[in-house]
């Protein structure tokens, strides 16, 4: 708890005045505090620049970084499977042109995992509290979603992700193996201590992706207090 | 002593604003109050020396002390009263209306402020304060032939709203079922929800206590309360009022818009083992449920249900319910299939729900919930008495399987005079009994957690 508020205080301290965080900003941050994220280049700025090689392994993701994006898919501010360097300058090409685009993030594309959500929010009754759900159409339409008040310890994490009703694709559905417990566990318990430090008024980190060994933040964002 | 031990069952009350009629409130609660013995009542009324045979006082300042006030003034003098009794009383009823539900936030914190300074607790305002069958209190501005009070039990009830409460004990009273206690606490300027689990964790005549619920001041506290009850193993089940706020529609990520407090409230319960009940009738089910069974959704170890029943179509309608809930009807074990199979008429519908169709013997319900007890956590057992093969002797039967068992098992049934004698025969047994079989469902559910 003391080594989130630390790192998050340092985290705010070099963006004074900034209200809402995104992915390029978030992810460094959640790496020193132990969590999973892909392996990524943040390209600044609105520049055509023609990339000739890069460290990278295909396929990728590019995604476009704008305050102005709530939703990547909608607003069309994301291009996924991309195979070859001519398909990635194509991409980030076309993404500096999305509205308030600050710049793009080209990340390695991960494949094969379950998608949920993990974050947390400052409720009116509870106060702080972690919410998990699974991902995609779970947590659009079917709206499968839980809550607990924040922080939570491993097992309180464990509760939680296990009450939601989907919560046998967690165990293992259609020939995938179980989701690593320790894993799902240690981001959950890292989302509730950030929300339990009140310095944000939320975070989200969506989608996590979910697999046998591991656990990835493949986006997240988040709104200072 | 328990902290609200002078509020629950107090040796003495003074009733400010009493009357000798019972056309008005004062005089109402005066009678009610009549009706527990030993106690000392001093009714305040500036006119009269006695009110229905009580002595009177002519006003507070005559008052020796008393473990209870209850206030019935005009919401402008209640302030006024309170400093009165300053040192006289540390628990105090306002039954008197007109704060913060009206409108007049100002009376109601300046009846907090004077409580806070004069070391009196109080309940309400805008409320009917104590029911207590153990201690014969009754504190109520309803008159007893106009809502029937519920018998002695182990039901402990909170209620924000009056009209939950007496639709409750209305419901109470006939189905006999049986409350330790009620407590109706109104705007909830003093105390509230939180406070009378605690006591109920503490009464030993509480075994259950359901709460009709419809604002939550804080929700730590409330999850601390209600975790006493628990630790007591007791279970809580709570009616929410205000399940469709939208919340903050207006966040800026996924998790603000998912939020909504109702959203928020009702997941929270699930992981605090806190069982939440849909509408009022399933409060008022649930709660018989909880008094008449054995079980305990405290200890349940799963939510495996079996379907024991004799008319098809009651069968599927009980299924529909628990499928509704995400509740399935695992079906039975082959090895149980394939002895059951060798005991019983092979036109029987070996499933879940299982069948023992119109030709139905009674001691069949005993051969199936015998083989079946160990691969299920809860029954629901239908038993259609239209049929001459379902008779009184079923009563004993399903008695004696209740007897061996501590998962909850519960009864549909019809009213026909051999249902009647089956149904008495079961609730007396641990078995609570439904009408339809819906809500024998429910109830099930909610003796499952």
């Amino acid at each position: 708890m003391a080594e989130v508020r630390n790192e998050l205080e340092t985290l705010l301290s070099f963006a004074p005045g900034k209200k809402i965080f995104l992915e390029h900003e978030l992810k460094p941050f959640l790496e020193g505090l132990g969590l999973n994220v892909p392996k990524g280049i943040f390209i600044k700025g609105k520049k055509k620049l023609v990339i000739r090689s890069i460290s990278l392994r295909f396929p990728m993701v590019v995604k476009a970084i704008s305050r102005d994006v709530r939703s990547k898919t909608e607003a069309g501010a994301i291009v996924t499977c991309i195979g070859n360097l001519e398909q990635l300058n194509s991409a980030v090409h076309r993404l500096t042109d999305v509205k308030g685009t600050e710049g793009v993030l080209v990340e390695e594309m991960l494949q094969g995992g379950i998608e949920a959500a993990i974050g947390g929010i400052i409720d009116p009754q509870f106060g702080p509290v972690a919410m998990f759900g699974l991902g995609g159409f779970f947590i659009e339409l079917a709206k499968d979603v839980a809550f607990a008040p924040a922080p939570v310890d491993e097992a309180g994490a464990l509760k939680l992700a296990y009450s939601i009703k989907a919560a046998d694709a967690l165990r293992g559905i259609r020939g995938k193996p179980p989701v690593s417990e320790a894993a799902l566990s240690k981001a959950i318990v890292t989302a509730s201590q950030i929300i339990a430090t009140g310095l944000f008024t939320e975070i989200t980190l969506n989608p996590v992706s979910l697999f046998h060994d591991r656990a990835v933040v493949l986006d997240a964002k988040a709104v200072r207090g | 002593m328990k902290v609200l031990d002078n509020l629950f069952a107090p040796r003495s009350v003074c009733l400010v604003g009493a009357s000798h009629s019972e056309d008005k409130l004062g005089g109402v609660v005066l009678k009610n109050l009549l009706g527990k013995r030993d106690l000392k009542i001093y009714p305040v009324n500036p006119v009269y020396d006695s009110l229905m045979g009580v002595p009177a006082l002519r006003e507070i300042s005559a008052l020796p002390g008393a473990d209870l006030a209850i206030i019935i003034r005009p919401a402008p003098e209640v302030s006024g009263i309170l400093k009165e009794l300053k040192g006289k009383t540390r628990f105090a009823i306002i039954v008197s209306a007109g704060f913060s539900e009206a409108g007049h936030d100002d009376l109601q914190q300046e009846v907090k402020k004077t409580a806070a300074s004069a070391g009196i607790q109080i309940l309400g305002p805008n409320c009917m304060g104590i029911y207590n069958t153990g201690s014969g209190l009754d504190t109520f501005i309803l008159p007893s032939d106009r809502v029937p009070r519920p018998k002695r039990g182990n039901i402990g009830f909170t209620t924000q709203s009056g009209a939950v409460l007496s639709l409750i004990f209305e419901y109470f009273h006939a189905s006999g079922t049986g409350i330790s206690a009620a407590a109706h606490y109104g705007n909830a300027a003093g105390l509230d929800e939180c406070d009378f689990y605690s006591y109920f964790a503490g009464d030993k005549n509480t075994k259950a206590v359901i709460s009709y619920l419809e604002s939550i001041r804080d929700g730590r506290r409330f999850l601390e309360s209600a975790g006493k009850l628990a630790a007591e193993g007791k279970p809580l089940l709570v009616l929410k009022a205000g399940k469709g706020h939208a919340g903050q529609s207006a966040a800026f990520s996924h998790t603000g818009r998912l939020a909504g407090s109702y959203g928020v409230f009702s997941s929270v319960l699930r992981q605090f083992g806190i069982t939440e009940a849909m509408d009022l009738e399933e409060l008022a089910d649930g709660a018989r449920g909880l008094s008449v069974s054995k079980a305990n959704p405290l200890k349940a170890a799963g939510r495996k249900i079996l379907v024991l029943t004799n008319g098809g179509g009651a069968g599927v309608l009980a299924a529909d319910e628990f499928a509704r809930r995400g509740i399935e009807l695992p079906p039975l074990p082959a090895e149980s299939e394939r002895l059951l199979r060798e005991k019983l008429p092979d036109f029987y519908g070996f499933g879940n729900p299982f069948d023992l169709t119109a030709q139905v013997r009674d001691e069949d319900y005993g051969i199936v919930l015998d083989e079946l007890h160990p691969h299920y956590d809860g029954f629901l057992i239908i038993a259609l008495s239209a049929v001459r093969g379902v008779t009184e002797g079923l009563a004993g039967i399903l008695a004696a399987f209740s007897l061996h068992t501590v998962k909850p098992v519960v009864l549909h049934i019809g009213t026909d005079p051999v249902a009647g004698t089956i149904a008495a025969g079961a609730e007396a047994a641990g078995i609570p009994v439904f009408s339809t079989p819906e809500r024998a469902a429910k109830v099930l559910g909610v003796l499952l957690g």
